[in-house]
């Protein structure tokens, strides 16, 4: 338990920095203020939009109570591909540029250290989407009218318990990549090799696969992933998707951790 | 000096990868209070073997204690113990002063010591500096800072001198030897027996993945044999005062313009007067004659010809 407090806590050290704190800021505001903007305006009411379930919302879904952090969950469910490849490129990095070699030294417990780090980027990720999901209903908030979206029922009790439910799906998603990329970073350790198979696979591979083979909605991890955080597809619906991700995510814990256990660390 | 209790004892070490065998049956006590050298051309298993001591790597057979516990549960020792193994490895967008804070917290150290491990590495002022753009040596003193964090028992530094100036091995052996006055047991390894002759109290002598010599630095030394060193002023008598010396049931070596001569049990102060008597009757006049006793390194290399030979 000791083991991974310390690896949780210098995971997380390595992450509440200044500059990382500024940089996330940044990128949190942008992706609010941009994915309100382009949610809201292209958003048109449900007589004239002809699109299944996981589309962008109509101005109906948006005004309901839940609406103002819809938003949030739809554009977060645009950056799939992204953290999935960000969280690669990390922990390969600490592959390539010798740093497990050096916690290793400090922290011999492999599987306490590899549950701290992705316990500690889990807690980043929380407060980071924390405050994004915040940034964003402001953001939709000031740029509704605009947009025609009546925001009447984005407060009180409902919307907050919709709000908590957009954080609790988006979290689960967040999981279920950041587990499923730390295991293509472990099992792979080169930086450019990791990236490549990670963008290949969660990018083009399963969805020209899925154009060939209707099943692979429902089988394959990215796309069930997609499928939850757009809350369910004509194909699987969302907790169908949440289901057989996490088998995916447990599966691939266990290998992860097996293999990072067990493997000589030589670079 | 205390030659005791080993701090690293390995019985038959052995690392294979598929057929190559990387360290091949090493079996070595390392004795507490020293700074011991481990020494070997590269590819000869320095680091291999190290990484076994460390529990980075799994040995194929062989077993061995570090203070006292399993190399196979390195959680036991480890927080006694400070490593730099195959270069510093540390975090390039972090400062010096985050790197250690973030290995401080991994090993559950005392954060307050990161200022004055900086003052040792001589990097005061510069521990807010990222880690990025420091020099090669800085990175190699901060890698040893780092291995002093836990206030370890044992240090191992793995070539800690590669790739810097004359001005950086210089600084990495100060900060060595300064470690070495605090009373720890240091193994440090090298390709060059001369980098670190000046420091080192034991030596561990490798190559090939086998264990070539183990014992203490001055007695490496007292097993290097005399040699007599000759020229001729008239470097064109060389090939004749080779001749003259073989003629005394002696086998000269060459070394440049120099003949070189094992003086092998003689009494070199006798046998340079009787080459010197020899030469002069040849008509041969010596323009350097004297006793030399080759250096560690000298030895070192010898050892390493003799095994491939």
């Amino acid at each position: 338990m000791t083991a991974l407090v310390r690896s949780y806590r210098a995971e997380l050290a390595k992450l509440a920095r200044r500059r990382v704190l500024a940089l996330t800021a940044l990128v949190s505001l942008l992706v609010a203020v941009g994915g309100a903007a382009v949610v809201l305006y292209a958003a048109e009411p449900a007589a004239e939009a002809e699109r299944g379930r996981g589309a962008l919302p109509t101005l109906e879904e948006l005004a309901a109570a839940g609406g103002g952090t819809e938003v949030f969950r739809v554009v977060l469910a645009f950056a799939g591909t992204f953290l999935f490849v960000v969280v690669v490129g990390a922990v390969a990095a600490e592959f390539s540029r010798g740093t497990v070699r050096t916690m290793l030294l400090r922290q011999p417990h492999r599987t306490a250290l590899l549950a701290g780090k992705l316990g500690a980027l889990l807690t980043f990720a929380a407060g980071t989407l924390a405050a994004t999901e915040v940034l964003t209903w402001v953001a939709a908030r000031v740029l509704a009218p605009g947009a025609d979206v009546a925001t009447g029922a984005w407060t009180g009790a409902d919307a907050l318990v919709a709000g908590l439910g957009d954080f609790g799906a988006v979290m689960l998603w967040v999981t279920g990549y950041a587990v499923l990329g730390t295991t293509v970073g472990v099992l792979l350790r080169s930086v450019p090799v990791a990236l490549a198979v990670g963008i290949a696979w969660a990018g083009p591979v399963e969805h020209i696969l899925q154009d060939s083979w209707d099943p692979a909605s429902r089988f394959f991890p990215g796309l069930l992933l997609e499928a939850f955080a757009a809350g369910g597809t004509t194909d699987v619906s969302a907790g169908r998707a949440l289901a057989t991700v996490a088998v995916y995510v447990v599966a691939a814990a266990a290998v992860a951790t097996t293999v990072f256990s067990r493997r000589d660390v030589t670079s | 000096m205390t030659t005791t209790t080993p701090v690293i004892s390995v019985d038959g070490l052995t690392k294979r990868y598929g057929d190559r065998v990387v360290v091949d049956g090493v079996t070595v006590d390392v004795p507490r209070g020293v700074v011991t050298g481990f020494i070997g051309p590269n590819g000869a298993g320095k680091t291999t073997t190290m990484a076994m001591v460390l529990g980075l790597v799994r040995p194929t057979a062989g077993q061995g204690e570090v203070l006292g516990s399993p190399i196979n549960r390195p959680g036991r020792y480890l927080h006694r113990v400070g490593a730099l193994i195959e270069g510093p490895g540390l975090w390039p967008g972090l400062t010096g002063a985050e790197n250690l804070a973030v290995l401080a917290r991994l090993g559950g150290h005392d954060v307050r010591r990161i200022p004055e491990l900086l003052a040792l590495a001589g990097l005061a002022g510069r521990g807010g500096d990222r880690y990025g753009e420091y020099s090669l040596g800085m990175k190699q003193r901060l890698g040893i800072a780092a291995a002093l964090l836990g206030d370890p028992e044992l240090l191992v530094l793995d070539e800690p001198t590669n790739g810097l100036d004359p001005a950086g091995m210089s600084e990495v052996r100060d900060l060595i030897a300064r470690t070495r006055a605090e009373h720890r047991t240091v193994l440090v390894s090298s390709h060059l027996l001369s980098e670190l002759e000046q420091i080192c109290d034991w030596l561990l002598i490798i190559d090939g993945g086998r264990l070539m010599y183990a014992g203490p630095a001055d007695g490496f030394a007292r097993h290097a044999r005399d040699e007599l060193v000759l020229a001729p002023a008239d470097p064109a008598q060389l090939l004749a005062l080779t001749d003259v010396v073989a003629a005394g049931g002696l086998e000269p070596g060459r070394d440049g313009d120099l003949l070189v001569v094992p003086v092998d049990g003689h009494d070199p102060r006798g046998l340079a007067a009787a080459l010197n008597h020899a030469a002069a009757r040849d008509g041969i006049v010596l323009a350097e004659l004297h006793v030399r006793r080759p250096t560690l390194e000298d030895r070192y290399l010898r050892m390493l010809e003799g095994d491939r030979s």
